[in-house]
């Protein structure tokens, strides 16, 4: 097989992988980290420690637990081949899966600090005026939460799109199933293939700056400047 | 014998009280004296009383924002009972904020049309023109409301609970960033003219006495936690006084619309005419208006003066006389059943060698009279 090609699917299987994942994170995480923001427990320092974990563990840990999990060898494992038809390891799907739990915390964060900022002056008011709470959550906090939405979706998108431990654990190098651009790059690399190797690393390097640019710009144009109210500083903030 | 009793969350067709009932209602900030209120289903009362004494804390009470216990029932429907709480989004009132609230991200228009989207007794199209207008909000509806200041911010917010149009309307120091002139002028006076045409209980929380006065016949004083039953105003500038709070340099006045021509209103006062001018309100002949007068606008002659460009000329009766500590005196006048009062110097008194009980000439100009 002609290795550019091989690139160009490793390419488009990772763009796929990565927008999957931001689009199920955001159905996802718009009602935990609304949900969080609610909730007055001390249970909800667990949960958020919990969601956190990914950020600060060496993915390698994530993607061996992960592995047991999907491992027909125990209950969990064998009830999600069914749900899924079929084992999850070393398939699309098993990504799609990991990758929702990796990248977790880099959807939920932004939109829960954007929630604790506004959320419950928000729909206080909205409340105040008659409008139930889930309304409020799509009428009133999202359209104020709109930089924090994107810079949470970007940062999902870019943070999958360079997946490298996860995948390597699960996934394994399957071209066309598995085998997204990080893993692609490093096979190039112990192939002593530089020119290719290169070659990827450049267009996901660029593809990333150029996402992470576009977001912060919208971001900024979403949240207007020279502003004297106070609702719109903690969006702004999260986009740093 | 059938007997009926206030579902919880639901409407009932008893009419046993169909105003806002409140018995027993604590919250941790005043779990020694619980609180008790009974207003009717509809009329505009003042709220006010030291700061810090608990005026935001009953509102949030009232619409289920704040963790209480005790018995409200809202027009036959119990709202909170013991600790059983219905959600604020179901009880049938609007809470607006000190800090506006106005929803980010929106513009002026989309958080009017939110308001007015989830109402339960949505206003007629041209009603919200007319609102709009009076509010002077037209030229703001498409800017995003980031970008409004703070007093334009407030005016949007009342006129958002406006358009929503509860049949409970609970305001927390709605205008304090709002240009005073402003107020008293044109937003007051729109304010009554609309809860005239469209009824519901209101309670308008204020430090500004002078807005209380003009909006509400009655009012709510709270100090130290201790909520008081509705008192006549009067009373409640009293209490103002006695704690240092209150300016009672403005006096309430009620007149009978006469006219309206030129610009010009005609008012009925004991059978002498008065005209005000700058006039807001929709009146129509035979309304009672009220209005405040400052002490300070008023001059007083021991002759009837000859013709004057002051419209106003006031046949009074000095009631009793006060030293302010400032040198001046404060006269208490009585004119037609209604007393209102005038500072003047301490030069012109003695000039003018005033005696109680003696009839005087008082005059102000007809720009003088705020809150028409």
């Amino acid at each position: 097989m002609n290795i550019a090609t091989a690139d160009w699917q490793a390419l488009w299987l990772t763009l796929k992988l990565a927008g999957l994942t931001t689009l199920l994170l955001f159905i996802i995480g718009v009602p935990l980290a609304w949900k969080l923001s609610q909730w007055q427990s001390r249970w909800r320092h667990g949960i958020e420690v919990l969601i956190t974990l990914p950020l600060v563990l060496p993915p390698t840990v994530l993607g061996f637990y992960l592995l047991l999990l999907f491992s027909l060898n125990y209950a969990p494992g064998q009830w999600l081949s069914q749900l899924f038809d079929g084992p999850l390891v070393f398939s699309f799907t098993g990504l799609v899966f990991a990758s929702v739990i990796y990248s977790l915390p880099f959807m939920v964060q932004p939109l829960l600090a954007a929630f604790n900022a506004n959320g419950q002056r928000l729909t206080q008011a909205a409340a105040a005026l008659g409008i139930p709470p889930w309304a409020a959550l799509l009428k009133v906090l999202l359209p104020a939460s709109r930089a924090a939405i994107v810079s949470a979706c970007a940062l999902t998108f870019a943070h999958t799109l360079g997946e490298f431990g996860v995948v390597l654990m699960i996934g394994g190098a399957i071209p066309g199933e598995t085998q997204v651009v990080s893993i692609a790059l490093y096979q190039h690399v112990e192939a002593m293939e530089y020119g290719a190797a290169h070659r990827l690393a450049l267009m996901l390097m660029g593809i990333t700056t150029v996402l992470l640019l576009a977001a912060r710009w919208l971001g900024y144009s979403l949240a207007p400047r020279g502003s004297n109210n106070e609702q719109a500083k903690p969006v702004m903030g999260v986009l740093g | 014998m059938e007997i009926t009793l206030p579902l919880f969350g639901t409407a009932s067709t008893t009419s046993d009280s169909t105003g806002l009932s409140v018995s027993g209602l604590v919250t941790p900030l005043n779990a020694a004296t619980p609180w008790q209120l009974e207003l009717p289903a509809s009329g505009i009362f003042g709220l006010t009383g030291p700061s810090g004494s608990g005026k935001s804390t009953l509102l949030a009470a009232l619409a289920g924002q704040r963790h209480c216990r005790g018995n409200i029932t809202f027009a036959n429907t119990v709202w909170l009972r013991g600790r059983r709480a219905l959600a604020t989004h179901k009880r049938t009132l609007s809470l607006g904020f000190q800090d506006s609230r106005l929803f980010a991200g929106q513009s002026v228009a989309d958080n009017l049309a939110l308001a007015r989207r989830y109402s339960r007794r949505p206003l007629p199209e041209e009603e919200c023109g007319r609102l709009l207008k009076a509010f002077g909000i037209e030229p703001l509806l498409h800017q995003p409301v980031e970008l409004l200041s703070g007093g334009e911010a407030q005016r949007v917010a009342v006129l958002r609970q406006l358009f929503n149009n509860a049949p409970l309307q609970l305001f927390d120091e709605p205008f304090s960033a709002v240009d005073r002139a402003q107020v008293l002028r044109r937003l007051l006076p729109t304010l009554r003219d609309f809860w005239a045409r469209y009824p519901a209980l209101v309670i308008w929380t204020s430090h500004d006495f002078d807005e209380i006065q003009l909006l509400a016949q009655r009012c709510l004083w709270m100090d130290s936690a201790n909520l008081s039953a509705p008192l006549s105003l009067p009373e409640i500038a009293q209490r103002l006084d006695s704690h240092g709070v209150g300016d009672s340099c403005r006096s309430r006045i009620e007149a009978r619309v006469e006219s309206l021509s030129d610009g010009l209103l005609t008012l009925d006062l004991g059978g002498i005419s008065i005209f005000a001018d700058r006039v807001a309100g929709h009146y129509r002949r035979g309304d009672t208006a009220a209005f405040l007068l400052e002490a300070g606008d008023i001059s007083l002659s021991v002759e009837k003066p000859g013709l004057s460009s002051i419209l106003n000329c006031l046949p009074v009766t000095l009631v009793a006389k006060q030293n302010l500590t400032d040198g001046r005196i404060r006269l208490q006048l009585a004119a037609a059943d209604q007393m209102f009062y005038a500072d003047i110097s301490r030069l012109s008194c003695e000039r003018l060698e005033l005696r109680e009980g003696t009839t005087y000439f008082a005059q102000f100009k007809a720009g003088s009279l705020a809150g028409l």
